[in-house]
């Protein structure tokens, strides 16, 4: 026991065979000013897969999320240095079109952030940037998006009233359901499901497992639990580094490094 | 320890002296709301007292002729009613854009140091009295303006055409255009800093997510930031309304002080607070004065019309 111990490394990440990539991080440091967030970062996700980043408060896990839409340069003062290719294309070039690349990469935030517009208008929204859909496609994408958010049944007869009206979990729905509208081909979800009851989290989980069939889904969370049921791979970071990643079951049954059983175990975090 | 001994006697219970503070406390505030209401029908009661003689004169004919004539002793507001909701309304249209564009580039664009001088800029401007503005106006702004627009744009008019009667009028640079101008420099301050506060009060996430969705800022602006504020933004463009109806001294320098329908874009007018204090010391004549007073009676249920639509609009987004 002590011998297995002593043998024990650093870090172990998991290299993913290339043709299951959707995402690769290379060498990525992130600075919150002079204040360095993220330390050499190397990981890759999968395509068609959730990967579930998990941490103690403040490891980095969100922003190594905020780096991959590059939400973060809405910020003066943020900046990330390194790669992060998205089928094989640098997204923090100098050259991406940001706003094309967010249309790409999704994102749903930890709060439910309705627009101050109707719930149909909050699901065309996005869809209406990019594509000029007639009146009959437009109404059916918003259909199927409401749908697929497992919100569809609760607001079909209401679909012109504020979103600012439904409760708290329907609204968190209601933004899978215009995050997924935009049919992105990354969904990066970022502890999405901290604000909602037990209900309305087993239906967002539900509607994760659903869609990972056509996305590649990143989410962040506190609720090992969540991350235990719904990823196939997961990555733990502690402060800033990114500790362990690998299969799912492989991570919570047998971690091989010690933070990471410390953190899985309960004896910090 | 004379507290040790004290502490078994029983305290007076706190209830009681509690509820009398709290009733004098309410008959305080009550009494505060009381004497504005009371305030504000004293004054509708004497602006209509005051301006009886002249009403009662004239009649319908007070609101819609334009005539003013102290010679003759006949009076009629129309004139000045017309004056004041030109210009307001230029002044709006002027000031309303460049507001907006402050704002947004002041919360969404401008680089981060710059951001705080730069809004306390905008504020100080919102604080500088009236009358500066009016000498500015008459002094440097009329006679560049008569120079380098009013008079180009004359004479390029063709004689004859719309143009010309649009642009008619003394070239001094004083008149209805000259004070919208300067009208919307006074109130566009005033409604930028607003907006700018407004746009603060948006959560980071709401923006996030719009920007999240591939938006450009332009897109997030328009479609998500100033619909999420517009219920305060109506109310900071009308208040700034209200001070365009009533500003009277940097008005009375530069519009020109002449009665009637104003006739071109660029000839001299009147609004109502500049008549009032053009003319309220020299009015010698009942008549005179009684007109002066209803012509502020007027102003008043302009003011307060803009006042109560604002309201009724909010009222009408809020359920929205």
């Amino acid at each position: 026991m002590n011998a297995q111990l002593e043998t024990q490394p650093e870090t172990a990440v998991l290299d993913l065979p290339p043709e299951v990539v959707k995402l690769a991080i290379r060498d990525l440091d992130f600075f919150y000013g002079s204040k360095q967030a993220l330390f050499g970062v190397n990981v890759s996700f999968a395509a068609n897969a959730v990967t579930a980043l998990i941490g103690p408060s403040g490891c980095g896990k969100s922003t190594l999320l905020r780096t991959l839409n590059r939400i973060y340069s809405l910020y003066p003062g943020q900046r990330a240095k390194g790669q992060v290719l998205l089928d094989g294309e640098d997204v923090l070039g100098p050259r991406v079109d940001v706003a094309a690349l967010r249309a790409r990469v999704g994102m749903v935030f930890q709060k439910p952030t309705p627009f101050p517009m109707s719930i149909f208008d909050n699901v065309a929204y996005g869809v209406r940037l990019y594509e000029k859909l007639s009146r009959a496609d437009l109404t059916n994408r918003v259909e199927e998006s409401l749908r697929r958010a497992a919100l569809w049944d609760e607001v079909k007869d209401k679909l012109r009233e504020s979103g600012l009206s439904l409760s708290g979990g329907q609204q968190q729905r209601l933004c899978v359901a215009r995050g997924i509208a935009v049919r992105p081909e990354v969904l990066l979800l970022d502890e999405p499901a901290s604000a909602l009851d037990p209900i309305s989290t087993a239906r967002l989980e539900e509607t994760i497992s659903e869609l990972k069939r056509d996305y590649t889904i990143v989410i962040v969370t506190h609720n090992m639990g969540q991350a235990a049921r719904l990823s196939d791979h997961t990555g733990f970071m502690y402060l800033g580094r990114l500790i362990e990643f690998g299969e799912t079951e492989q991570l919570f049954t047998s971690p091989v490094t010690s933070r990471a059983r410390d953190y899985i175990t309960g004896r910090f975090g | 320890m004379t507290l040790a001994a004290d502490a078994p006697a029983p305290a007076p219970p706190r209830s009681a002296r509690g509820a009398a503070l709290d009733r004098a406390f309410e008959a305080l505030c009550f009494g505060a709301a009381t004497f504005l209401l009371a305030a504000l029908g004293g004054l509708v009661v004497s602006l209509v007292i005051g301006g009886w003689p002249a009403l009662s004169t004239f009649g319908v004919r007070f609101f819609v002729s334009a005539e003013w004539n102290p010679v003759t002793e006949v009076y009629g507001s129309a004139g000045a009613m017309v004056g004041t909701l030109v210009t307001s309304a230029l002044a709006l249209a002027l000031a309303l854009p460049l507001a907006l564009g402050v704002a947004i580039f002041l919360v969404e664009l401008c680089p981060t140091p710059l951001r705080r001088p730069i809004g306390t800029a905008v504020e100080l401007l919102a604080g500088i009295p009236s009358i500066v503005y009016g000498m500015w106006g008459l002094f440097v702004f009329a006679p560049w303006f008569a120079k380098h627009v009013q008079i180009p744009l004359m004479t390029a008019a063709a004689p004859g055409s719309l143009w010309e009667k649009v642009t008619a009028g003394v070239p001094n640079g004083a008149g209805i255009f000259s004070a919208s101008v300067i009208l919307a420099i006074m109130i566009l301050p005033f409604i930028a800093a607003t907006l700018r506060e407004l746009l603060l009060t948006i959560p980071p996430q709401v923006r996030e997510s719009a920007y999240g969705l591939g938006s450009t800022t332009f897109e997030v602006i328009r479609k998500v930031s100033l619909p999420y504020v517009r219920t305060g933004a109506i109310g900071a463009i009308m208040l700034g309304l209200g001070r365009a109806l009533g500003e009277t001294m940097a008005v009375t320098f530069i519009i020109g002080n002449a009665h009637g329908f104003p006739s071109s874009l660029f000839a001299s007018g009147s609004t109502i607070a500049s008549t009032i204090a053009n003319e309220f010391a020299e009015a010698t004549g009942e008549l005179h004065t009684a007109s002066l007073i209803a012509l502020g009676l007027v102003l008043f249920v302009i003011t307060f019309v803009v006042l109560a639509l604002a309201r009724l609009l909010i009222g009408r987004q809020a359920h929205a």
